[in-house]
């Protein structure tokens, strides 16, 4: 009896434990060779974006926090030859599929230079637009509260929205509208 | 496995007669998440594929050491550890694809292809016939999803791998990548294979194969050695399980 | 409150886990046949999707925590394979009524996409402990919608002539895809409702 209870219950429990313990190694291993990568690859990344969404800044300052309705957003002040050229911003909004992440940038005149997507998962052919130029290009150049409208004649501060996708265009608009806000907050007492 | 087949049999089974998509009905929910273009299917279907090759030899490797009575679970802590490591790969190396597979990309874990070769194949063959028959299962898959995902890419966003293909004159129709689109596509490649199968002198494909199913024996069990589809008829199998379960407590007891 | 509802909603008609996430395909195509099994299956679905959830978000903060976030994959499916085998357990022992209606569907699960789909999505979304419960209840019924009203589809089309090359799985997938078209006239709904 008492060695049925060993082959029915300990060795199964001791072998399913060896695997998992043999599993977790090779797991830590792996991240310890893949973690860091793929931290420089996120940095990297941000660090492209930054650049694209400011072209004319050539460095960016560290990271700088500014809450606005008691969320803390990420912001970084972008440099050319020394004189202060603009900021990016990293906000977000919630979409179809989940958080989409943007960086905003915005020059000294309050005037959104670029947006570029850093994190969507939004449905493929329709949400996944977002990425187009097309669509990314209209935020280009505003520097009002935007509001997103589907048909009709589109005024100064209306951003088209992508077709079949309006929850998408609206989260990307709130995200291009709070950093608007942020700009205010942050931009305004040093540009005066 | 009544007869010995040679290893190139065993890696053209997996592609051709035994295609784990369109014969054995396996890996669904895959097939029809990640077709929304080609990229993210070849993707899939490569990561896929890695997955089973690995868990097949190492499952192979350790079928006479794994005690039958935990080899599910034994199984399923190989698969899911082939699928992290895999996961921390495509983050490290190929972002975008990552981006592409989402939650897709954790989910290999509860592929029942692989989970179903490790049950029918690798735990009962030797490690270079588990290999060969993971990678044929693999390279099947993924010839499944660029088919599906050709026809979806096409025809809902105008393009393959990226490139536009079709004129501008010719709008795309998006549904063809939204789900409704996955599921018509599906249905008549499955349509197409059904006939080729038929013109090959093979059956229909069955919606659960319950050879294949990694499940079918804690379900024949239940159902007293009936088959997987008989989750159907469930309520007159339950009386049958009876005897089957005592038979079993007995076996254990000695 | 507001957002639990927006949750549940979205869950169940516009993010519906089998016709929009195609999560769960395996048992929608295979357990559809009749609509008590369909129910029964859903049942079973939405115990264990609430019981997983339950329990790896808490494990999910721990190996946060540790830096261990690299384990998240095969620790939850671990714990959704232990807690099916547990329930099954116990359902036996202490409630046999249950166990007879939903249990043998229970084995089934494990490898249900869904119920690791939704523990994992309710990290990735970044859900509060009371967001990841409902978004998992949301998720349950929205299977279970999806299989009752898949189950009737198909009762229907036992009865039809279906042109010979779509006999069997393909006119199957045709059907849902007709299925999950009608999904797609739920998108926005949420949005506008809660806006």
């Amino acid at each position: 009896m008492k060695n049925s209870v060993v082959k029915e219950i300990v060795i199964p429990a001791i072998s399913l434990l060896l695997i998992c313990i043999v599993a977790t190694a090779l797991l830590g291993f792996t991240n310890q060779i893949t973690a860091p990568k793929i931290e420089q690859l996120a940095i990297e990344t941000q660090m492209k974006a930054k650049q694209e969404v400011l072209s004319s800044a050539s460095e960016f300052s560290e990271e700088k926090t500014v809450s606005l309705d008691g969320v803390d957003y990420a912001y970084y002040e972008g440099t050319a030859n020394g004189e202060k050229v603009g900021f990016v911003f990293a906000t977000s909004a919630k979409g179809y599929g989940g958080d989409i992440k943007i960086m905003v940038g915005i020059d000294n005149t309050g005037a959104v230079t670029g947006v570029s997507i850093l994190e969507i998962e939004e449905t493929a052919g329709l949400g996944m637009n977002a990425k187009n130029e097309s669509f990314l290009s209209q935020y280009t150049g505003k520097s009002n509260t935007l509001s997103v409208i589907k048909n009709g004649e589109k005024g100064e501060n209306d951003i088209q929205a992508l077709t079949g996708a309006t929850i998408t265009s609206n989260a990307m608009t709130k995200a291009v509208n709070i950093a608007l806000d942020l700009y205010k907050e942050v931009g305004g007492e040093s540009v005066g | 496995m009544a007869e010995k087949k040679s290893l190139g049999q065993e890696f053209t089974k997996g592609i051709i007669k035994e295609n784990p998509v369109l014969r054995l009905v396996l890996g669904t929910c895959p097939t029809l998440a990640t077709t929304t273009s080609m990229e993210s299917a070849i993707g899939m279907g490569i990561s896929a594929a890695i997955v089973l090759v690995c868990s097949n030899i190492v499952i192979s490797a350790l079928r006479k050491v794994i005690p039958q009575k935990v080899r599910i679970p034994c199984y399923i802590v190989v698969i899911a550890a082939f699928v992290t490591i895999v996961q921390m790969l495509v983050k490290a190396f190929v972002p975008t694809l990552d981006e592409q597979l989402g939650v897709y990309l954790p989910l290999i874990v509860v592929n029942c292809i692989i989970l179903g070769r490790a049950e029918a194949f690798a735990g009962k063959n030797s490690i270079v016939a588990s290999a060969v028959d993971g990678l044929g299962m693999g390279v099947g898959f993924t010839v499944a999803l660029i088919v599906m995902s050709a026809v979806r890419e096409l025809l809902g966003a105008g393009s393959l791998l990226g490139h536009s293909i079709l004129p501008a004159s010719i709008p795309p129709m998006t549904i063809f990548i939204l789900a409704p689109g996955g599921f018509f596509v599906f249905g008549l490649i499955m349509a197409c294979a059904n006939k080729l199968a038929e013109m090959g002198g093979g059956k229909k494909a069955k919606l659960s194969g319950c050879e294949a199913c990694p499940m079918a024996e804690s379900c024949a069990k239940l159902h007293g050695g009936e088959a997987c589809e008989t989750a159907e008829n469930a309520e007159t199998a339950q009386a049958e399980a009876t005897p089957v379960e005592t038979a079993e407590v007995k076996e254990a007891a000695e | 409150m507001k957002i639990f509802f927006a949750i549940l909603l979205t869950a169940i008609l516009t993010n519906n886990y089998i016709l929009s996430k195609f999560l769960g395909i395996c048992p929608f195509l295979g357990v559809s046949k009749k609509l008590n099994t369909a129910v029964g299956m859903s049942a079973a679905v939405i115990f264990v999707m609430l019981l997983a959830s339950a329990v790896t978000f808490p494990l999910n903060t721990f190996l946060d925590n540790h830096n261990l976030g690299y384990l998240q994959t095969i620790v939850f499916i671990l714990v959704i394979a232990a807690l099916v085998q547990l329930v099954e357990i116990v359902l036996r022992k202490y409630i046999p009524a249950l166990y007879n209606s939903l249990g043998i569907y229970l084995p089934l699960i494990t490898t249900n996409c869904a119920v690791l789909g939704v523990t994992i999505l309710n990290i990735d979304n970044g859900y509060t402990f009371a967001e990841a419960m409902v978004n998992s209840l949301g998720a349950g019924l929205g299977f279970m919608v999806a299989m009752v009203m898949f189950a009737g589809v198909r009762s229907k089309l036992e009865t039809c002539e279906v042109p010979k090359f779509l006999e069997g799985l393909p006119i199957t997938l045709i059907a849902a895809s007709l299925t999950s078209l009608s999904f797609l006239g739920f998108t926005g709904l949420v949005e506008n409702m809660f806006a």
